[in-house]
């Protein structure tokens, strides 16, 4: 939705409601505009799927790695420079031939932030949330991916305040890659388990 | 607030905020393996076990160590830290005919909801 | 609290609609939004829990309505209000006073 052809129209309820709140506050020493500036840049420039990348192709490529992300993911991921706010306690669910791993945050919106960035809209939305818990193939299905009835879906619903990440299983034919190439092909949906890599 | 640089901010936020209280673990109440059932008490307050799992017998399959408890920390209440599990349920517990026979669902559960099945 | 941010399980809702390159943020206002939340709550005594349990007792046709970062403002607007920090008065107050302004 672009806002480019609107520079005349009202602003919308919701927008003036911020701007009136932020002022206010603002006014009264609860916040600072010039620390709003700065936390959004970081989320908006230093975190993203991109994280999430480089610990999945650390572990396709370093078996050491691999087994401390299985151990301990919150320490093997901050190695790697990653952590911090919603990803305080990491799980890292591996991908296998019999079993898929999906994440979800039926009650909320819970996802790995240090890692994967802020979450997409489809993912807070009601039907993702609804629907994946009680029909998950269906779901999978939608996103391009079809899962055997033979393959176990194991659905983790961010209930608490682990955080969780999938590891997707390593694509056939990625023998000669590098790690940055690697990296390049390992996609956001694949890190929440709703598409393969 | 005014002191604040993107270099700071980074590092409050690579810090983090834990929910984790290691200081007040106990042993854990079950252990993995353990079969247990889920309260169905429908509290009018903060919670997080869904609906959905509520009443339904699942199995431990982690244990996460202890963490402040949302439905007391909701209301001012306290921390009240406790033991945390995966607990893994079928499809067909949570679904009836409709579950998939591969499906499963794991929610992290605090000791609170649990009971021993 | 059998609300209606319980939705796991629910039937009715339709297929998952997915927007592809989907940016950080899609307004302005939406930043503005994140970095109030962000700071707000632990200035006033706010805990995170709390937070989270103020969006669920938005009016259910509230919160499936409005969009994220919307319901996080209108949740945070009742803490101001509850906490004794902001009156809905004094927001919808500046809310014409900006709108005013913009028009003169």
């Amino acid at each position: 939705m672009s806002e480019n052809h609107r520079h005349n129209a009202p602003e919308s309820d919701i927008a003036l409601r911020v701007k009136a709140m932020e002022q206010l506050l603002t006014e009264k020493g609860i916040v600072d505009p010039a620390a709003i500036d700065l936390v959004v840049d970081y989320y908006e420039t230093r975190v993203g799927p991109r994280n999430g990348a480089r610990v999945v192709a650390r572990a396709w490529s370093d078996p050491a790695y691999h087994e401390r992300l299985m151990q301990d993911a919150t320490a093997a991921i901050a190695e790697l420079g990653f952590s911090g706010l919603q990803g305080e306690d990491m799980v890292v669910l591996e991908n296998t031939p019999e079993v898929h791993n999906v994440v979800v945050c039926t009650l909320c919106s819970c996802y790995p932030w240090p890692v994967l960035g802020l979450p997409p809209t489809w993912y807070k939305s009601p039907p993702y949330r609804a629907r994946i818990v009680r029909e998950p193939r269906k779901v999978l299905a939608e996103f391009g991916m079809d899962v055997g009835d033979d393959v176990e879906v194991r659905v983790w619903d961010s209930s608490a305040e682990l955080r969780y990440m999938v590891l997707p299983m390593r694509p056939e034919g990625t023998d000669g890659l590098s790690e940055d190439e690697l990296a390049a092909r390992v996609t956001r949906d694949g890190m929440i388990g709703v598409a393969p890599v | 607030m005014g002191e604040l640089t993107a270099q700071k901010m980074a590092e409050i936020i690579e810090r983090g905020s834990t929910k984790r209280r290691p200081d007040a673990a106990t042993p854990p109440r079950f252990a993995v393996g353990d079969k247990v059932r889920t309260r169905n008490d429908h509290p009018p307050h903060h919670t997080r076990l869904p609906r959905y799992a509520m009443g339904r017998t699942g199995e431990i399959v982690m244990i996460h160590g202890t963490f402040l408890l949302p439905d007391s920390n909701s209301r001012h209440l306290g921390e009240k830290p406790q033991h945390c599990y995966g607990v893994r349920f079928t499809g067909k517990e949570l679904w009836g005919a409709e579950g998939h026979p591969a499906d499963r669902v794991v929610l992290d559960l605090f000791d609170d909801y649990l009971e021993p099945a | 609290m059998d609300g209606i941010h319980d939705l796991g399980g629910m039937h009715g809702f339709g297929p998952v609609v997915r927007e592809e390159d989907e940016p950080v943020f899609h307004h302005p206002w939406e930043k503005r939004a994140f970095g109030l939340e962000f700071f707000t709550g632990s200035r006033i005594g706010v805990t995170g829990d709390e937070g989270r349990h103020a969006i669920e007792r938005l009016a259910p046709a509230t919160y499936l309505t409005a969009s994220y970062y919307e319901k996080w403002m209108l949740a945070l607007q009742l803490l101001l209000e509850e906490h004794g920090v902001l009156t809905a008065e004094q927001i919808e107050q500046r809310m014409a006073e900006l709108a005013e302004n913009a028009h003169g």
